[in-house]
């Protein structure tokens, strides 16, 4: 009932132990194609495609800081959010079309299809990582320098992101091959998903019966804790922590669950 | 008797296909109560053979007689539905030339591109470069985008990646005419030059004097099924005499 191979095409669905350094020449390659293809290969494409946020931020800023003209904070806790949801919504997106928008080297080359979907957020990310050296000048400038320690938990929160974000990807994108619509689903929900994650507003100013039930929707813990631990100088409790971790491992193993299960036979839906 | 690099053991492959074809979740949703039916399009079945390391096969068969799919099969982009496929080797599937370029990039960057996928290490694919291009005979066009190149300028590309890239046993789908008198004949020679090397390949054409020249032996698949199975020219003079005939 299998191919046997030297290669063992079962071994190939998911990452395999040792996987991303066995295969990092063709990660790298398939990274550096998406970034060349997508900015033309320039420093200045690259700034341009940065605009897009940064405008979203003045826009919004002009707006909503008369608003929330109370918060001393409100135009770097926007700035922390946007960015973040970014990646979220970038990442995300380009995750769950992964296997669709490579689908020929699915049929016609054998390329482990995990490594098609983690590849595929590479330009999400590099932006985050620009991003974050942004926000760091930015804090420094505005004399809220961040802490060592307030880093490394902010470091820690970006990589909670990057898991439910792959974890999406992986479900998504095999789910997407059965279901060619899913993608405009999925662009319903980040638009309502940007309401629920408290990215244009603090949190606090809805009833805390409330907040729960946000807590749920991955990218509130993320950008609620990213901004205490660079803007307001101060850490989350571990309890809010580990439910941060719970959170992003549930998103990352249900979705290599669903990619396990669908992945071997992905290019037979192509 | 040595053991086979590939061995094909019972393999049966099919398709279901629905008379309604739902493919998006509305689809799904609109279509919850009205049931539909699945015909059943066995590709293959109970497909049984062996290759040994440093031997050509070649596949021949009418359209429709499974040929893409058994290829596909052996390559681990399709699973097979029974049976096993055991290849004690490592394969370079050549199932379509030029898959995958991406036509914004220069052609350094897609053999770059193209290479990895492959299978080549990426300090390999560089110090390569050189005689990529050369093979190809594209050097003065190193750098100019490939959607500025001809079909024949990609597929000369196509080929001179994939001969590159091949590892113990290269498989090729219907990719054996390229180019013009002298590139087919440089492409034949590489190829010749593979053999010597002992590699193994497994070629599928509907071109006899391919699979004549090419292979050692040949299988002649009709309804998913081996109909036929012996030396080259045999099969060849059997594949003719089969296209003379009605299908039935």
């Amino acid at each position: 009932m299998t191919v046997v191979a030297e290669v063992d095409v079962a071994a190939e669905v998911a990452p395999p132990p040792g996987g991303m350094i066995r295969h990092a020449g063709l990660i790298w390659t398939l990274i550096r194609t998406d970034f060349k293809t997508r900015y033309h290969g320039t420093l200045g494409g690259f700034v341009w495609a940065l605009l897009k946020p940064m405008s979203m931020f003045l826009v919004l800023m002009g707006v909503f800081s008369f608003l929330f003209a109370s918060n001393p904070t409100y135009k770097l806790d926007l700035i922390v959010g946007l960015f973040l949801w970014d990646f979220f919504a970038e990442g995300t997106k380009s995750g769950l079309i992964a296997l669709q928008a490579k689908g020929f080297l699915l049929t016609k080359a054998r390329v482990p299809p995990w490594i098609l979907v983690v590849t595929s957020i590479g330009n999400a990310l590099i932006t985050l990582v620009v991003f974050t050296l942004v926000i760091v000048i930015f804090l420094v400038a505005t004399n809220h320098a961040p802490t060592l320690e307030g880093l490394i938990a902010f470091a820690g929160y970006c990589l909670a992101l990057v898991a439910v974000v792959v974890g999406f990807a992986l479900g998504s994108s095999v789910l997407f091959l059965r279901y060619r619509d899913l993608n405009q689903v999925w662009e319903v929900a980040l638009q309502a998903g940007f309401f629920i994650a408290p990215v244009i507003y603090p949190l606090g100013i809805l009833p805390e019966r409330f907040h729960f039930y946000l807590y749920i929707w991955p990218p509130t813990p993320v950008i609620e804790f990213s901004r205490a631990a660079l803007v307001a100088g101060m850490l989350p409790s571990l309890r809010g922590e580990a439910y941060l971790l719970l959170d992003a491992l549930c998103c990352l193993v249900v979705g290599a669950i669903i990619f396990n299960r669908l992945s071997p036979r992905a290019a037979e839906y192509v | 008797m040595a053991t086979p690099i590939i061995e094909v053991d019972a393999v049966s492959k099919e398709f279901w296909i629905p008379s309604v074809r739902r493919e998006t979740i509305r689809e799904h949703l609109l279509g919850l109560f009205q049931s539909r039916r699945f015909d059943r399009l066995q590709v293959l079945n109970g497909v049984s053979f062996g290759v040994e390391r440093g031997e050509a096969l070649g596949i021949m068969g009418r359209n429709g007689s499974g040929k893409s799919t058994l290829l596909k099969l052996l390559s681990g982009v399709y699973l097979p539905d029974g049976g096993q496929v055991r290849a004690h080797a490592a394969i370079t599937p050549l199932l379509e030339l030029g898959v995958g370029w991406n036509p914004e990039l220069d052609a350094i960057d897609n053999i770059l591109l193209i290479g990895s996928v492959m299978g080549l290490a990426l300090k390999d694919i560089r110090r390569d470069l050189d005689e990529i291009l050369a093979f190809a005979e594209l050097e003065r066009f190193a750098n100019l985008k490939l959607k500025h190149y001809s079909s024949g300028m990609s597929e000369r590309l196509g080929y001179a990646v994939a001969f590159k890239a091949v590892r113990d046993v290269l498989v090729l789908d219907e990719i054996f005419a390229v180019g013009d008198a002298g590139f087919k004949a440089k492409c034949e020679r590489r190829y010749l030059e593979l053999r010597a090397l002992g590699h193994t390949a497994i070629i599928v054409s509907h071109d006899p004097r391919i699979i004549a020249t090419f292979c050692d032996r040949a299988l002649l698949l009709d309804g998913g099924r081996v109909v036929f199975e012996g030396p080259a020219c045999e099969v060849t003079n059997r594949y003719v005499s089969t296209l003379t005939q009605p299908e039935g």
